[in-house]
């Protein structure tokens, strides 16, 4: 800038709506991310600027591991390009003086206690109807008992009142039980020690970490960290196999200490791994595996795939204050907007990498994103206009346009392994016959699922056809192309998932691909430019290219 | 002051003697002197005693000089300066109060509150009457009347008592027994001795009175400690009742103050914080730009139709609150830019049948001058306003709610107040910010507000917190383009020169020179002309500009359909790119993020695809990222494939050849043909136009319905809108049922009563059955007398319909054009208007 100016030329924009923009290719633009990352929450990371945005939670969670006001301001202050706003200055002071005010703790008399160092606001809290239910007698004006099964909740709703609880009861350490990783000839990348290290410090909290990056060493390592039981609830029975598998190829865990809960087998053993649904099975109003919390001292609850957790598991998570919880991700983005309930009740975000920094470092294979458009015929279109509403996107989602150009892509990419990944079984089935490639769906049983799981790892099948079982958890390092011909609506996550799918570095580190199969000018479009959005803030930029483009390539 | 060879006697004359420059400054102090200007001195020395003109003058003085006017109220006319030294010193001799003082005394002769010299120093005379404590206005100081003028009423006998039981010897008359207790109580030494012998609870008595009110009740066989002091005329009666203590034994219990705190010295300006200054002008740059971000945003918004106009004038409440929305501010700021943009004369009520607010001719004007000029604009207009902006929301006398840009929000002290503040924060070291509350305390003493709402102070915090928005202060503290604002006059206080200067010795009054760091204030500033202020906004927007960040040539465009701007834009650059794009953040930078709206709004205003292309590529400093130029080619694709137009009629055929030919004849010009198709033409001309036209031309056209059948072509037949057929008349009326019979023959009975009631002849009177007839004098007359003597009368009544009748009636009063009255034929009481009644006439006797 001009010399003489009052400005320091720093990597960072603070903006009027707490946002804070960074500038990727500034020279201290790492050094600025670094200090802003404790409390500033990365919301987008395309090619030039870095979006992060300053909430009370952030705020919060910085004055949680230990940061204070003053390390805020200053960060903003000396990266700031422009004067930071006074008004904004004055906000976050103001914001993080509010954490702290109250504390639980244990108390050797009474057990869980709330105390506040500033007594207002406790009569303040005290009146408020949400809070009356949870707490128990006054002990003297300054502490109030709460019951220990409501730790969660008071903690989820002093968190929505403005007046968030510094947790000081501490964490029961569970059953002792040995576990080591076995790091022979390969060891935890520096991401993921970081990313063990961060939780563990923090007590409890989530990971997010792209897919195909390693979540199920976090959890080993954390589990290694720990040395008790643990319990890991995973999305389906593909998935806990897939951890237990893992768990014994990468720790001193043996078979036996691994016990499966799932709808098929219930094994309750140091380590058990249960699926979500199992536990969200309800009987005649009750939910009878709910005691599996309470079967064994379990010294750490791991949350796979944490942006799925079902709403009765929130429920039971609030009981579980006590005991260490790690929830892993790779898209923490919930299209009902509960978020927020993930951070309150499993714990703040300890650990986030920005997909395209793993990339950078060669864990995740490069993805080319492209779109291809559609177009629908003419007799196609008319239907279209015509259609229910609610009929609409499935119309156009499973328009014949897409096959040839489903067939043209998988001719293109003959000889690489290639999943094509649809929302609508009919159309599945039909893409199966064509491409003559296996398909999996709902009601293949586990056994097939996995048997062609193991023969597209092996290269003897190298096409198959997936309906959405097959969005998380599996994983297939071997595919290189994944064709998406529809999809869940907009869903977000679902489109990093299935990006996910293609992501595990590959052994000659070439490329991956994901096409996303779109009809033009429809409801479909509009679904697609949702589902890209996380994936385009993440930095993956879509090409688009027209199917006749595409057809005409060959 | 020059001190002439005779004492003057008179105000008059003292303002005789002052020199001109010594005159000046009164007249200047007190421009209500010179409205209009005096014949004369003696004229002008009657204007400046006049009440209105005294209570301005005493309203304008430092809490100081006010004090040292309240105390000369309490002495003796005329006081010597020793013993108003005495009243505001008190007997322990404040130095800090003999030094200020001079200065003090100086003021109130300069403004001709206090003339004559210091051995005779008189207070003019309505100065004394309303600072003087009397039983309706109690002094600010707490005093009550001197034993003098409370003994007045007193009987000569009680006064010897009281002499006596004082121990004082009896003298042969009132005044001279007055004269004594006075001395008595005056003297310190023999008043101590006779305190010393009270008990303990008579003391307290005294203490409790001793600040004020000095006034107490007591009941008709007083307690034996108030039976003591009322004996020794400590206390005095006033009323049955009430007691007062003295001015001379509160003065002896107070130590000789005449307050209970003499304010010498202003109270400092304490800083709150301090800031590097780079900081500070780098945080108020960074804010004056918001302001004209905000300013700017704010009559953007109301391009296309601004709020409505209240009937009342100004901004509803609801529009208020929808531009703090869109301004993403709180609703008290959102007024302040609103009254901000008004001041400046950006925006203005439209004057069109639905007044609607909208941006003037002057704001595109504005728009276009650098910023640092612009802001100057701002800032010019925001510290001359007399309009607050702070007031709005609030309710004045009538309760009515005040609202932005409405009346009644105008407050003549705001300007003055907001130049003093600024004083106030110019006094202090660079980047020094104060706290509010101490710059409020020095305003306080320099105007100390009499009425409750103190307007002043509200004023100056409203200053304070309009200065940081407006970025002439940043973190509170005073920015140098804030400080330039002051005029030359403002020069920055460097932190060597902080140190205040000691008072030194007393010196006589009027050579006292301020201290710097405890400037006593001149009481009326200097206030800069026009021309003078500016000079200062000029230069301060020079020093504003460099701060300002420069205006960016380029975005960022990134892959996830957004463009940042890392800073502020060039005007055309921002405004193409507001349109081509919606922004989702603001700030430092501005986040735009492209949709399809949005582009097809670029393509709405004319731009081509290739145009947009080529805009973003000469703007932007990495390649366009490919979804973004997909987007525009995809939305550019679609836009304006369905043409939508207007014509009145069309012609069809299959064969075009013949539409060629009806193109192609000359006789067509006429009839607004345009092709639209191959095989349809539009018109302007209407169907039966365009029909005649056609078959003019040797073609036989048909025409088709909105279903495209055919017409048959007929002439139409003219008809009218839809009517009701007549009703028949029969002959005579329908025969009535039995009520209206029986109603129509009760009405009958009581006109026949009404028309036979015997009456006197009146000259006027027809035939009988006719109506009588009387002048409207006439009229009126009878009616009032036969009000009075209770008569009924008999009248000739027109009703709205214009239905004669007559009626018997008893007047009960007349007033106002009507007449009340039971009527004898309704059998009720009626008011009737008299002009409906046509004559009148008394009944006969029976």
């Amino acid at each position: 800038m001009r010399k003489g100016s009052a400005y320091v030329n720093g990597p960072l924009i603070v903006q009027s709506d707490k946002t804070l923009l960074l500038e990727v290719d500034h020279e201290q633009a790492d050094e600025c991310r670094r200090a802003i990352a404790p409390f500033a929450e990365l919301e987008r990371a395309p090619e030039h600027i870095h979006t992060y945005r300053v909430t009370p939670l952030g705020l919060w969670n910085a004055r949680a591991a230990g940061h204070d006001a003053e390390q805020v301001v200053d960060a903003l202050v000396q990266y700031s390009r422009y004067p930071v706003p006074h008004a904004l200055l004055v906000d976050v002071a103001e914001t993080m003086d509010r954490y702290g005010r109250l504390t639980l703790s244990k108390h050797p008399a009474h057990g869980l206690v709330l105390t506040t160092t500033d007594r207002p606001v406790l009569e303040e809290i005290l009146r408020s109807k949400k809070v009356a239910p949870l707490v128990g007698a006054r002990i003297d004006p300054d502490t109030v008992i709460v019951h220990p099964s409501e730790r969660g909740q008071i903690k989820q709703t002093l968190l929505k009142l403005g007046w968030p609880a510094e947790d000081l009861a501490g964490y029961v350490d569970g059953e002792a039980h040995p576990i080591e990783l076995a790091e022979d000839g390969w060891a935890l990348r520096p991401y993921q020690k970081q990313a063990v290290e961060n939780f563990w410090h923090g007590g409890s909290g989530v990971v997010v970490l792209p897919c195909g990056a390693g979540k199920t060493l976090v959890g080993a390592g954390s589990m290694a960290q720990a040395k008790s039981t643990t319990l890991i609830l995973v999305t389906n029975t593909v998935s806990a196999r897939q951890w237990k598998h893992e768990l014994v190829k990468r720790t001193s865990l043996t078979e036996d200490e691994i016990g499966e809960y799932s709808g098929t087998k219930k094994e309750i053993r140091p380590v058990t791994i249960a699926t979500y649904q199992v536990l969200t099975t309800r009987r005649k109003g009750v939910y009878p595996h709910l005691e599996l919390f309470d079967s064994r001292d379990w010294g750490l609850i791991v949350y796979d795939e944490v942006h799925l957790l079902p709403a009765p598991v929130f429920k039971f998570t609030a009981d579980l204050q006590a005991r260490r919880r790690l929830g892993l991700t790779a898209t923490l983005v919930r299209e009902d907007g509960r978020e927020s309930d993930v951070f309150s009740l499993i714990g703040p975000k300890r650990f986030d990498a920005p997909w395209k920094e793993i990339e950078a470092q060669g864990y995740i294979a490069p993805a080319d994103c492209v779109e291809v458009r559609v177009n629908l015929t003419d007799s196609e279109r008319l239907a279209y206009a015509t259609a229910e509403q609610e009929e609409k996107y499935r119309f156009c989602a499973t328009t014949a346009t897409k096959r040839k150009v489903t067939e043209a892509l998988v001719r293109r990419f003959a000889g690489q392994q290639i999943l094509v990944i649809g929302q609508y079984i009919d159309q599945l089935d039909e893409l199966g016959e064509h491409l003559g490639a296996p398909v999996i769906k709902g009601e293949t049983p586990n056994a097939q699922r996995e048997k062609l799981f193991d023969a597209f790892r092996e290269g003897e099948i190298s096409v198959l056809v997936v309906s959405k079982v097959a969005n998380f958890s599996i994983d297939l390092p071997e595919a290189t192309v994944a064709i998406q011909v529809s999809g869940t609506f907009g869903s977000r996550q679902e489109e990093a998932q299935r990006l996910g799918r293609v992501l595990r570095p590959k052994a000659d580190g070439h490329q991956a691909h994901f096409y996303s199969v779109v009809a033009r000018d429809t409801i479909d479009q509009d679904f697609a430019a949702h589902r890209q959005r996380f994936l385009a803030e993440q930095g993956y930029a879509y090409r688009i290219v027209d199917a006749d483009e595409l057809l005409a390539e060959g | 002051m020059s001190t002439p060879a005779t004492p003057p006697r008179s105000l008059a004359e003292a303002l005789r003697a002052r020199d001109d420059a010594s005159l000046a400054l009164l007249l200047r102090a007190r421009p209500d002197l010179i409205t209009p200007v005096p014949t004369d001195l003696t004229q002008l020395a009657t204007r400046a005693g006049t009440r209105a003109s005294v209570v301005r003058a005493l309203e304008r003085l430092d809490r100081f000089a006010l004090q040292t006017a309240e105390a000369l109220a309490v002495a003796g006319d005329p006081a010597s300066y020793e013993e108003l030294l005495g009243l505001m010193a008190g007997d322990a001799g404040d130095r800090a109060v003999a030094a200020a003082l001079p200065r003090a005394l100086g003021t109130l002769r300069e403004q001709a509150l206090v003339w004559g010299e210091d051995a005779r120093l008189r207070l003019v005379r309505t100065a004394r009457e309303l600072l003087a404590p009397s039983p309706q206005h109690p002094s600010p100081t707490g005093l009550g009347p001197t034993v003098q003028e409370a003994s007045a009423g007193m009987s000569p006998g009680r006064i010897q008592e009281i002499v006596a039981a004082a121990g004082l010897p009896s003298t042969h008359d009132s005044v001279s027994a007055v004269a004594a207790l006075t001395g008595l109580f005056t003297d310190r030494k023999r008043m101590t001795k006779l305190l010393g012998g009270l008990p303990e609870e008579s003391l307290d008595v005294l203490r409790r009175l001793v600040w004020g009110p000095p006034y107490g009740q007591v009941t008709a066989d007083p307690a034996p400690r108030l039976r003591r002091l009322l004996d020794l005329g400590l206390l005095l009666p006033t009323a049955p009742g009430t007691v007062v203590l003295p001015r001379e034994v509160a003065l002896h219990l107070r130590g000789g103050l005449a307050h209970r705190a003499t304010e010498p010295v202003p109270p400092v300006v304490e800083a709150a914080a301090s800031y590097r200054p780079q900081v500070v002008d780098a945080t108020a740059a960074g804010q004056a730009y918001t302001a004209l971000a905000t300013v700017e945003e704010l009559l953007k918004d109301w391009d296309e139709g601004g709020p409505a106009v209240l009937r009342a004038g100004g901004l509803s409440v609801r529009d208020l609150k929808r531009t703090a929305v869109a301004l993403d501010v709180p609703e008290p700021v959102a007024a302040f830019w609103v009254e901000l943009a008004y001041a400046a004369g950006l925006l203005a009520s439209d004057g069109e049948a639905d007044e609607r607010y909208a941006a003037t001719p002057a704001y595109d004007e504005w728009l276009e001058q650098p910023p640092a000029e612009r802001w100057a604009r701002l800032a010019e207009a925001w510290l001359a306003a007399t309009r607050t902006a702070g007031l709005v929301g609030g309710r004045d006398a009538k309760e009515r709610t005040l609202s932005a840009l409405g009346p009644g929000l105008d407050r003549s002290a705001a300007s003055e107040v907001r130049h003093r503040v600024l004083t106030l924060l110019a006094g202090l070291p660079e980047g020094a910010a104060p706290t509010a509350e101490s710059v409020l305390a020095r305003l306080r003493w320099e105007r100390p507000q009499r009425r409750e709402d103190d307007l002043r102070s509200r004023l100056a915090r409203w200053t304070l917190d309009e200065a940081e928005l407006l970025g002439v202060t940043g973190r509170g503290a005073l920015s140098a383009h804030g400080r330039a604002l002051l005029g030359a006059a403002a020069a920055p206080v460097r932190a060597a020169e902080e140190e205040p200067e000691q008072p030194d010795e007393p010196t006589g009054p009027g050579d006292k020179l301020p201290v710097h760091h405890h400037p006593v204030p001149a009481p009326h500033p200097e206030p800069l002309s026009a021309a003078e202020q500016a000079v200062a906004v000029a230069a301060a927007g020079r020093l504003l500009a460099p701060l300002l960040p420069e205006p960016l040539d380029h975005v960022l465009l990134q892959a996830d359909l957004t463009a940042v701007a890392p800073g502020p834009l060039r005007r055309p650059l921002a405004d193409m790119l507001g349109v081509l794009a919606d922004v989702e953040s603001k700030g430092g930078a501005t986040v735009y993020r492209f949709t399809p709206g949005s582009v097809r709004r670029a393509l709405d205003a004319g731009q081509s695809a290739s145009d947009l292309h080529a805009f973003l590529t000469a703007h932007s400093r990495t390649p366009v990222p490919q979804p973004l130029a997909y987007l525009i080619d995809d939305v550019a694709r679609k836009h304006g494939h369905l043409r939508v137009g207007a014509a009145s009629a069309y012609v069809r055929c299959d064969d075009d050849a013949v539409l060629n030919e009806i193109l192609a004849d000359k006789r067509a010009a006429g009839l607004g043909l345009r092709r639209l198709a191959p095989t349809v033409l539009a018109s302007q001309a209407d169907p039966a136009a365009l029909l005649d036209g056609l078959r003019s031309m040797g073609f036989a056209p048909a025409a088709e319905s909105a279903e495209g059948d055919v017409l048959i072509a007929r002439a139409h037949a003219h008809r009218t809108p839809p009517r009701t057929a007549p009703e028949p008349v029969p002959d005579g009326p329908p025969v009535p049922d039995a009520t209206l019979l029986a109603a129509a023959i009760r009405a009958i009975r009581a006109g026949d009563l009404a028309s036979t009631a015997p009456r006197k002849q009146t000259p006027s009177t027809g035939p009988t059955g006719e109506l009588p007839r009387t002048s409207s004098a006439e009229t009126l007359a009878t009616m009032q007398a036969a009000v009075l003597t209770g008569e009924a009368l008999w009248i000739g009544y027109v009703n709205a319909e214009g239905a004669a009748s007559q009626r018997v009636i008893a007047p009960v009063r007349v007033e106002g054009g009507f007449v009340t009255a039971y009527d004898h034929t309704a059998d009720e009481v009626r008011t009737y208007p008299l002009h409906r009644i046509t004559g009148v006439a008394e009944l006969a006797d029976d």
